[in-house]
């Protein structure tokens, strides 16, 4: 057991490291995730019927994809059709994109939620989409759609492990780098589960504390 | 000098409203004068709302044409026929109607006064301290002036009501358009609601009432509509129509009424809160 | 052209891995049941180290990621003198987590039906868990049948990582067909195709109980 401490000790840089590359990846892929989501959800919501099947097509393949099949596509695919992206940016993107749906799916049924005749007294009122969207719909919305949104970014750190397979160096991809060298096996994975256990509580914990913020 | 007719308000022309095969509206046309309290009556499921929420083009309509003021809300008239207008274009032709609704829809996330400055606080370039005064101001006229800072919630269903009327006044709206202001509240907040409008009515604010309310038809309206099946069947001063009903439907329609109603003859004072 | 003839070639290998992923994540969600009921009925135990104990389990799995889980179970296996197939260790890694998650889902169903009809099979002298399995399993199925659906999807999706634990499914066959054809593009997108094609199938199977349960009720 203290050998494995030990080991544990002597590859702590290289872990946190693969848990700082962790992070970032995944604060940015959150961010396109959210904003593509946000943007998908308001396109559902428009008048011109190619638009929402475009936007129900999109994130129905997404539902129904692999996220390591769309790492591979954009990956090892990617060169074929003339798009050349190094493996940390074909994470930001395929995670983001990824992610896309589901967020959108979120901030879908946040709208749903808001009674109609709230936005018709809006519309009354002289305000604009975007001024209904920012003082009407976002506001009332975020004590709902908050928890599902933290959720949503605990599985995207989840599924961010998948990364290692096209060789960004996170967290996991460290790892394994740590059982080549020491010939280690279940003491670095442990250490690995234990370190995105603990970003995954720290996003949770966040996560309450905007919880209690945005209740009005 | 030659007499100049008061412009309409709001003129309705042919109005053709469908829900799939469904006509909720059938060719209604109807002009509503500056200063005029105008009521529509009539059974549930007569197209009165939605002629209201057409009006206000919250509702598209499939033909006809609703003026405001002149200008053409909603479609714009090309040799090619009627184009759907941008909602840029629609929200600057119906700045000037206000609406309240039957179940309020106030914003909850918001302070009674929040409500009531929004809109004009994004849409009219007033600078800030300007909009609160003239939001607690309209407030005042509805009797809640020190209800700013509450929240919606926390509201009886008749002073919520209230809010929502100080929300389309502070707008400075040239006519405002009430859909059963008063059919979600319970019978005893009724009044409250009711004598604001009177109070509106009186300052001569021009206004199109959908309503249940009888007794608040006949003391406040100058004009009654009486519809039926998506039609305008009869029209006219309250005194005519409650009094000397042509058609047979409205006959019919206010006979219904008195029966459920039998204090309607002896004593109309308290019908405002009876019913 | 060239295209459609290397699809076409490949595409009896292509549909074995896509069988063999279906029968992965179809034995580890069939397996997830009773266990994952298991689970659900010690998350909502009156014994509180039961309670704790169930928690923590899920915690643990729904906390970390599915492809740090397939390795410590691939790896810790052999450790354990345990030599099995790398199709087994990937079948019980995915169960193991599925575990965790039906159990939240057969929470919500049970949550979702009348404390009181427990009390009655009770007083009316049947055992718990008898009453368990004929009063409130039934009744939970039915309720939870979408989210179960929803998570044979992510199983199925998430069955791609075990090609890195050498299972040849369909992740594993089109990697492999890759390496001989070098078209990396055309060969993962047909991969692609083919798992929207299954999961949309299962949602169109699981809409389709949905339907045959609530008219029986």
């Amino acid at each position: 057991m203290t050998q494995v401490f030990e080991l544990w000790i002597e590859y702590w840089p290289m872990l946190a490291a693969g848990l700082a590359t962790t992070a970032w990846i995944c604060a940015l892929a959150t961010m396109i995730g959210i904003a593509v989501g946000l943007l998908l959800a308001c396109l559902d919501g428009a008048r011109s019927t190619i638009l929402r099947r475009t936007v129900r097509a999109y994130i129905e393949i997404m539902r129904g994809l692999p996220i390591l099949i769309l790492l591979f596509v954009l990956y090892y695919g990617g060169p074929g059709i003339g798009l050349r992206l190094n493996a940390e940016t074909v994470g930001v993107l395929g995670l983001g994109f990824y992610g896309a749906a589901y967020f959108a799916e979120i901030f879908r049924s946040g709208f749903h939620s808001i009674p109609k005749g709230q936005i018709e007294a809006a519309r009354m009122a002289g305000l604009s989409a975007g001024q209904i969207m920012r003082h009407v719909k976002l506001p009332q919305m975020l004590a709902l759609i908050t928890p599902p949104m933290v959720n949503q970014i605990i599985i995207l750190i989840k599924e961010s492990a998948v990364l290692s397979i096209i060789t960004v160096a996170e967290l996991t991809k460290n790892t394994a780098q740590f059982v080549n060298e020491t010939y280690a096996v279940v003491g670095p994975y442990l250490a690995a589960a234990l370190l995105y256990w603990l970003l995954v509580e720290a996003v949770a914990l966040l996560g309450r504390t905007v919880e209690r913020m945005v209740r009005y | 000098m030659i007499y100049d007719p008061p412009k309409p308000v709001i003129k309705i022309r042919n109005l053709v409203k469908s829900f799939g095969p469904f006509t909720a509206l059938s060719g209604i046309s109807l002009d509503i004068n500056p200063s005029e309290v105008v009521c529509i009556i009539g059974p549930s499921g007569s197209g009165k709302s939605t002629l209201l929420r057409c009006t206000a083009f919250l509702e598209e309509y499939t033909s006809g044409e609703v003026e405001i003021e002149g200008r053409l809300l909603g479609y714009r008239k090309t040799p090619a026929g009627m184009v759907r207008e941008s909602e840029r274009n629609i929200d600057t032709a119906r700045r000037n109607v206000g609406m309240v609704f039957q179940h309020f829809n106030l914003w909850p996330h918001m302070t009674v006064l929040d409500n009531v400055t929004l809109g004009p606080r994004l849409t009219k370039g007033v600078p800030a301290a300007e909009v609160s005064e003239k939001g607690r101001i309209a407030l005042a006229k509805v009797g809640l002036a020190d209800f700013t800072d509450r929240y919606p919630s926390r509201l009886s269903g008749g002073q919520q009501q209230r809010v929502a009327i100080a929300r389309a006044l502070a707008m400075e709206p040239h006519v405002i358009l009430f859909d059963e202001p008063t059919s979600a509240l319970d019978p005893q907040l009724v009044g409250e609601v009711l004598d604001v409008m009177k109070q509106l009515a009186n300052e001569g604010i021009t206004m199109v009432v959908v309503t249940h309310e009888m007794g608040f038809a006949a003391q406040v309206a100058n004009r009654v509509v009486f519809m039926d099946r998506g039609q305008v069947v009869e029209q006219g001063s309250p005194d005519k129509l409650f009094n000397e009903p042509e058609s047979p439907r409205l006959q019919e329609f206010l006979d219904t009424w008195r029966q459920r109603n039998l204090l309607f003859r002896s004593e109309p004072q308290q019908l405002v809160a009876a019913c | 052209m060239a295209t459609v003839s290397l699809i076409y070639d490949n595409l009896p290998m292509l549909l074995w891995g896509a069988g063999i992923t279906v029968l992965v994540s179809g034995v580890a969600i069939v397996l997830g049941m009773p266990l994952g009921l298991v689970l659900c009925f010690g998350l909502t135990s009156s014994r509180a180290w039961v309670r704790h104990l169930s928690r923590l389990y899920q915690s643990v799995w729904r906390g970390t990621p599915i492809l740090v889980q397939l390795l410590i179970i691939y790896y810790l296996l052999p450790f354990l003198g345990l030599n099995v197939p790398p199709v087994l260790a990937a079948i019980i890694a995915l169960t193991l987590n599925t575990v965790a998650f039906q159990a939240e889902i057969f929470r919500g169903g049970l949550l979702a039906i009348a404390r009181g009809q427990m009390e009655a099979a009770r007083m009316v002298g049947i055992r718990k868990w008898t009453a368990r399995r004929h009063v409130l399993v039934p009744q939970i199925f039915r309720l939870v049948i979408p989210s179960l659906v929803n998570e044979t999807i992510s199983i199925l999706k998430n069955s791609s990582l075990v090609s890195v634990i050498a299972v040849t499914e369909l992740m594993r066959v089109s990697q492999q067909i890759v390496a001989t054809t070098y078209r990396p593009f055309e060969i993962y997108i047909a991969a692609a195709v083919i798992y929207i094609a299954v999961n949309f199938l299962l949602s169109l199977l699981g809409r389709a109980a949905e339907q045959r349960l609530a008219r029986g009720v």
